[in-house]
Parts: C-alpha cells; structure tokens; sequence
C-alpha cells in the first residue's frame, strides 16, 4: 500500500514549506524515522521523517519547491507500486524503481492507431479538436479574460457557443453586429461575420498605423550602464513572508500607542559589572545588560496582568497567561526571530543569561525547535547595540504588548540639585490599546523602571 | 405491436413479472376487490388470489414499511399508492428507510420494492391533489425515479423496476391510462433505466419532457414544424439516473434548449436538467437555456385557471422561438 507524504506543519505559523533537500533519492529504502528531507519552513529547517518502512517511489516536488502544508510532496511504498492514483499525471514517469514499463503510459502509446473510421463519438469520450460550433462536446478553451468591451468600454453581450466560433476564427467580437436580446452576438452574427470576410475580395483594410517617425529631441543622456537591469531579483523567503505577514496583521489589527520613559541606569550598570566579576571567577555566563532588562520585565509583568495577556476577539476573550514567557527579538542573516525565556520570571540572572545567549546562538544557526519560538507572552527588542536611542517595536502577536530598548548613554542627570554625569536608557513601551490602556502602561513602565533604578531587587 | 392503453401495458408488466417470479405481491388500497382505483391491477386479484395482490387499509405509512420489511425479507412488493400525493404520508418510510436500509446495513439488505401510481396534475383536483413528485424524490440519494410517457415505455420501464434491486419510485398519470399506443409485444419486453427516447429528430432546438409534458413537447414540435423549424424532442424516461448524456449530445448540435416539466419551477428536474447542460456544455450554447414549467403557486381549482397554471405546446413553442432567436 503506496503512502502519500505530505508537507507536515511544522510551526504554529507555518502555512507553507520549502523542500531544501531530498536526503533520500527515489528507489531508495527508507525506514520509520528516517529522515527523508530538509523542510524550511518560516522559522527553521527541519527533518522530514519518514512513518513508513517501504521504498521512496516519488518525489513529487523538487528541491527548492515551496508547498503548503497538505500538500503531496512524495510517496513511499513496495517496488513496483502503481502509484498513478497518488500522484495523478505526474506519476507516469515516476516508476523510479526501475520497472520495465509504467504501465499507465506504456498502453496508450502501444495501442496501435486503427485505420478503421472511428465510431461515433461519445460525449464522454476523449475530445476531439472539433473546430466548429455544432460538432461534438470538446474540452472546453479558457475564455479570453476579461470578456471584451466595444469602443466605448462596454462589455460585448454573446452568447457562449458565438464567443467559442469566434475564439476559433479569430474574430473580434467587437467588430460583429448583435441580433439577439439588447445586442447580444449570438451564432448566427458570427457565421455571417465570417461569411463576409472570405467573400470581400482582400481587405484594404486601414493601414496599421505606421509608427510616426520620432521628432528629433535631443534627449539628454543619462549614462545608464547598457544590459544593466534595474534591480535584482530575489525570492522571498519563507520567514521574509511570515514576518510580513505577521506583523503587517499586528499593525492593521491592534491599535498601537506608545510610552517612553528614561530609566537611570547608573546602578544596574555597576551591579551587572560586579556580578560579572563573580561570574568569571566562578566560570558561570556573564550577564548581559539585556538579561538584567528582560528579567526586569518578568518580575514586571506579575503585577501587571493585562500586559502579559492576548486579545482574542474570536473567542471573544482576554486571556490573562498565568506565566511568562519572554520573547527576545534576535537579528539573524535572513530576518528577524524570537527564541522564548520560558519562566522568565523564576529563573535568576544566571540561568536567563546562560539560556538566552545560547537560543540565540541556536537561532543565528536557524535550528530552534519549534517550542523554542513560539509561545512568549511578551517580548523585547533592543537596537541600544547600534546606537539607536529609542525607537518604537511593532507588538508581536498575539502578545499585547513589546518593549523596544535603546542603547545606555552617558547623559548628565540631576543629582541633589546638582549636574551630574550619569547613565540612561530609554525604552519604549508599544501596546496593543484593546488590552492595554494608557494609564495599565504607564503603571507597568514605572514597574520596571523602578526594578532597574534599584536593581537590587532583580536578585530577591 | 398490440395497441393498450397505459393501464393495460402496466398491467402485462406486472402480471407477467408476477408470473415469472413467486416473490413478487401487490399491496394498495383497493388494489385487488376492486380492481384498482384506475382498474391498473384489474383481473389481477383472480388470476393470483389474495395472498399476493393485497387489499390495504387506508393506512400509506404502514403498508409502505410492511413493503420495505418484506424487500428486506426477500421478497419482492410493489406498493400502490392511489396517487403520489398520498406517499406524503409514507414519507418516512419512502425517503428515509427505502433508500438508506442498503447503505446503512453495510449491503446486507436489498430494497426490491416499487412504490407506483399516478403522480402530478389530472384536471380539476385541487392543491393537495395535483403534486408532482419527481423532483422531490429525485432528491434523495438510493431512490431511482421513473416517469414513462407512453404506454410501450411503462410496460419495459415497469418490468425493469420491478427487477431492480433497489427502490424504484414508478410514476404515472391519472390522465394517461386510458392512451391507448401501440406496445411491444416482444417477450420479456424491458427497457433499461437511465436510458433516454429521443423521440422526434430535429437540428433546430432540443426538448426535454418527461410524463405529461412529453406530448406537450410533441405537439410544439410539430407546430414549429409548419414554421419551418425542426425540433428535436427528447423524453428521459428515468428521471434518475438521468440520461444527460444524450441530452448534451443533441443541445451541442442544436445549442439550444427547452424544458418542459409541469412541476412547480423551483428546485424541479428543470432546474437540474438546466445546471447539467450548461456546466457540460456551456460553450455550445447559444441562448439561455428556457423552461416551460407550471408557476410558483399551489395548483387552482377553477378550470380557467387551472387551463392558465399548466404548461402548454403554444408557451412551448413561444420559448424555442425565443431560444432560436426567432422572434
């Protein structure tokens, strides 16, 4: 028994798949949990494996094909297997095990074609490429689309059967007279039309315009480098479409807003540098400013419900999530993904930092599972790396919110009345308002700016 | 040939099937003292005594459900219904046993059984006596419906559903069964089911009628004639399975098309016959395809209107000038 293989989902979002590679050729043997191919799917690219013992008879679909999920992309079975049912057409030539003949094509080309005047023909039987309107039932031809339009634009009423004659002897409908109901062409037009044009003697008819000569304009000439083409193509790729088409849907559906707030980072700096120093004489993971903010965030949202929640207007529900998961948006070479800190907030700085800067290592290399990236409640996104002062993060759904980080700044602040020279951050919060009212994000901000104001409290 | 009248030619099928087979009764009202209400089953009850042509109780949804038991049991009824428009009674039995009892019993049971009788208008018989049916019960998947035109076609139709295996809903007319036609009189005389009658040849427009509306369309088809128009008329026969094989075959040589069905318009075997042609052969029309039907409305009482509700060969005609374009 031939078994389709079909294109597996693979992520939450994932809607189609891209065959990077077959691992297995066609007529080779493959057992259960071998895998068949590499699967790029929006997020990653995965193992395909194989359910079935038997032999891969087909790959329907080529290296570097894109399918969506259900779609057959190969199918294993015993040597020998007729599998013109599974993959239709393109089966005939699929026998990749090397039988003699597949049987499907092999019949039709020997049947010797018979001299004898063929009987009448059936409706059903194979269509014939009768020309005329009134032979017998043919496939039928695409219609030209759209249907035509005379001089002013209107569309030209005629009937199927006058379109299809006219189709077959090139007639432009607009140039035939309508007898039937409001103008419509109808058989008898077409025929008479046609009729017309063998008896008329050669048409002088016009001139196809001749292009007018071009008056000479000097033409300023823009060195343009010949054969050059304008741009370069390239396709785009899967997670290209997934971040399109998921943020694009973030932006047209949540009503964005957005809070700033300068944070005083002087003491978290000094604290991260003293655990650093711990960290290296102990071996551990050093600590990232990040981990300080994104374990800053997990204590945050514990207070705050409506910032950790989603808006599911389809279940005509909030769903306030019990944990969280905090989403880090990391820059990979094709785009953008966010591995997930799983319980953010009860892991400790060292454990965030150790996580963290491995699932982001995992990501540059695109080989987060599935369950590594989806799932965050929340999700920050810092460019304080590339000088970027503030910015402002579209919401990564269906989280209701996500925190864009700026970069540390040395930036003289007032101390006691004094100007003193001192270390800022801003961050800017984006909210979804359906969940997230302005006061619910101030409240939060002020949560967490004051967990980094006072950083101590990150270690309790 | 031999010439009968309508009653006479069912009543050589069903006598000559009771003949050749022991397992095959007749169950109706007045179906055997009285010979039949249209005297269909006349002499029938003397010939084959009363274990097997059955006088019923005015009872349509228990002698129907006695019939689907027996089928079940092996053997073979034919189930009377004075007119269809009292099968609504028995709908039960008619739509949700008869046709679901072999699909839902994974084909252990047969279903051998014909509900037949005189279906659609016949004069003045008022509303709830004046339904056509076929459409309705062509609806339902596991009932064939059968509607003969002519006397020879119900005596090989009759035969053939009484043979089959399944359920056959036979449909006559009340206003037909004194036709008197010419029939075969080969023996063992059967026509299949699912097989058309082109009637009457013609390059012009094709028509479609079945029952009653059949010689309405042979009567248009012969005014057209003296208009110089050659129509070609086409009786189904079986309305399911349906034969829109050689009803396509004429409109790609016609590419035109009337039907005339004097049911009610909205979901009728009009309506499907319709839909079939043009998704089969929409590119080989050259007009609209056009019905002839009765009109949205209960059926009248009144003579004058019940003249105006009917369809007729002049509305016929009037339709396949129009397809024609030749008004």
């Amino acid at each position: 028994m031939a078994v389709p293989i079909e294109m597996p989902k693979l992520s939450d979002t994932m809607e189609e798949g891209v065959l990077s590679a077959w691992l297995v050729d066609e007529g080779e043997e493959v057992s259960s949990g071998d895998v068949l191919a590499q699967v790029e799917t929006d997020k990653a690219t995965m193992d395909l494996e194989a359910f079935d013992e038997g032999v891969l008879l087909k790959q329907v679909i080529a290296e570097g094909d894109a399918v969506p999920i259900g779609e057959l992309i190969a199918v294993i079975g015993e040597p020998g297997e007729d599998i013109s049912d599974l993959v239709g057409d393109a089966g005939g030539d699929g026998a990749a095990t090397a039988e003699p003949e597949p049987e499907t094509e092999g019949e039709a080309e020997e049947e010797p074609s018979e001299s004898a005047p063929e009987p009448e023909p059936e409706v059903e039987a194979e269509p014939a490429p009768e020309p005329s309107g009134d032979g017998q039932l043919s496939e039928r031809e695409p219609e030209p689309v759209p249907a035509g339009t005379d001089a002013e634009g209107r569309r030209i009423k005629a009937s199927p059967l006058a379109r299809r004659i006219a189709q077959e002897h090139d007639v432009e409908l607009a140039k035939v007279d309508g007898s039937g109901p409001e103008g419509r062409i109808v058989r008898r037009d077409v025929e008479a039309w046609i009729e017309e044009e063998e008896a008329a003697p050669e048409p002088a008819a016009e001139p196809s315009p001749e292009p007018t000569p071009e008056p000479a304009v000097e033409e300023p000439t823009y060195a343009m480098p010949d054969e050059e083409a304008a741009f370069e193509r390239e396709d785009i790729s899967q997670m290209r479409k997934t971040i399109a088409r998921r943020l694009a849907e973030s932006k047209y559906s949540a009503p964005h807003y957005y809070l700033t707030v300068d944070i005083d980072v002087e003491m978290a700096v000094d604290l991260r540098e003293d655990l650093n120093e711990l960290a290296e004489e102990q071996g551990r993971a050093k600590i990232s400013f990040n981990d300080l903010i994104t374990k800053a965030c997990a204590l945050s949202l514990h207070d705050h419900p409506y910032v950790n929640a989603a808006y599911r207007p389809d279940e005509g529900e909030i769903h306030k999530h019990n944990r969280v998961h905090i989403g880090i948006a990391v820059a990979i070479d094709e785009g953008l993904i966010t591995p997930v800190i799983r319980d953010a907030d009860r892991k400790g700085l060292s454990e965030l930092a150790r996580e963290t800067k491995a699932l982001a290592e995992r990501a540059r290399n695109r080989d987060l599972e599935p369950q590594e990236f989806e799932g965050a409640t929340f999700t920050t996104s810092n460019l304080g790396m590339f000088g970027i002062e503030e910015f402002t993060a579209i919401i990564n759904p269906p989280n209701s919110a996500i925190l864009a980080i700026g970069e540390i700044r040395d930036t003289p602040v007032v101390e006691d009345g004094e100007v003193v020279p001192g270390k800022c951050m801003k961050v800017t919060l984006s909210c979804d308002h359906r969940v997230v009212d302005g006061a619910k994000g101030a409240a939060f901000l002020d949560t967490v700016k004051s967990y980094l104001e006072e950083p101590m409290n990150l270690l309790l | 040939m031999a010439t009968l009248q309508f009653r006479e030619a069912l009543r050589e099928a069903m006598t000559e099937e009771m003949e050749r087979d022991d397992d095959i009764f007749l169950i109706g009202e007045e179906v055997a003292e009285y010979d039949g209400a249209y005297k269909v089953s006349k002499g029938m009850l003397d010939q084959f005594g009363h274990d097997r042509v059955i006088d019923s109780p005015i009872s349509e949804l228990g002698f129907a459900g006695l019939g689907i038991g027996a089928a079940m049991n092996g053997l073979r009824p034919i189930v009377e219904f004075m007119t269809f428009n009292f099968s609504f009674v028995a709908f039960d039995q008619v739509i949700n046993n008869a046709p679901n009892i072999r699909y839902m019993s994974g084909g252990q049971f047969d279903i051998p059984i014909v509900f037949r009788g005189p279906n659609g208008a016949a004069g003045q018989l008022g509303a709830t006596h004046s339904n056509s049916t076929e459409a309705l019960y062509s609806n339902f998947p596991g009932l064939k419906v059968v509607s003969p035109s002519i006397p020879d076609d119900g005596k090989g139709l009759l035969k053939t559903a009484i043979r089959d295996d399944d359920p056959v809903v036979f449909l006559e007319s009340e206003l037909m069964y004194g036709m008197k036609r010419e029939v075969s009189e080969e023996s063992d005389y059967t026509i299949p089911l699912g097989s058309a009658r082109v009637a009457r040849e013609g390059d012009d427009v094709t028509i479609v009628a079945h029952s009653k509306s059949y010689h309405i369309a042979m009567d248009a088809a012969e005014q057209l004639e003296e208009k110089g128009y050659e129509a070609e008329v086409i009786d189904p026969r079986t309305i399911k399975p349906l034969d829109i094989e050689t009803i396509v075959e004429s409109v790609v040589k016609t590419n035109r098309l009337v039907v005339v069905d004097e049911s009610n318009p909205f979901t009728s075997v009009a309506s499907e016959i319709t839909h079939q042609v043009q998704d089969r052969a929409f590119d080989y029309l050259d007009a609209p395809i056009l019905r002839v039907t009765a009109p949205d409305t209960p059926a009248p009482y009144a003579p004058n209107l019940m003249d105006e509700y009917m369809p007729g060969a002049d509305e016929t005609v009037d339709k396949c000038l129009r397809v024609m374009y030749a008004q």
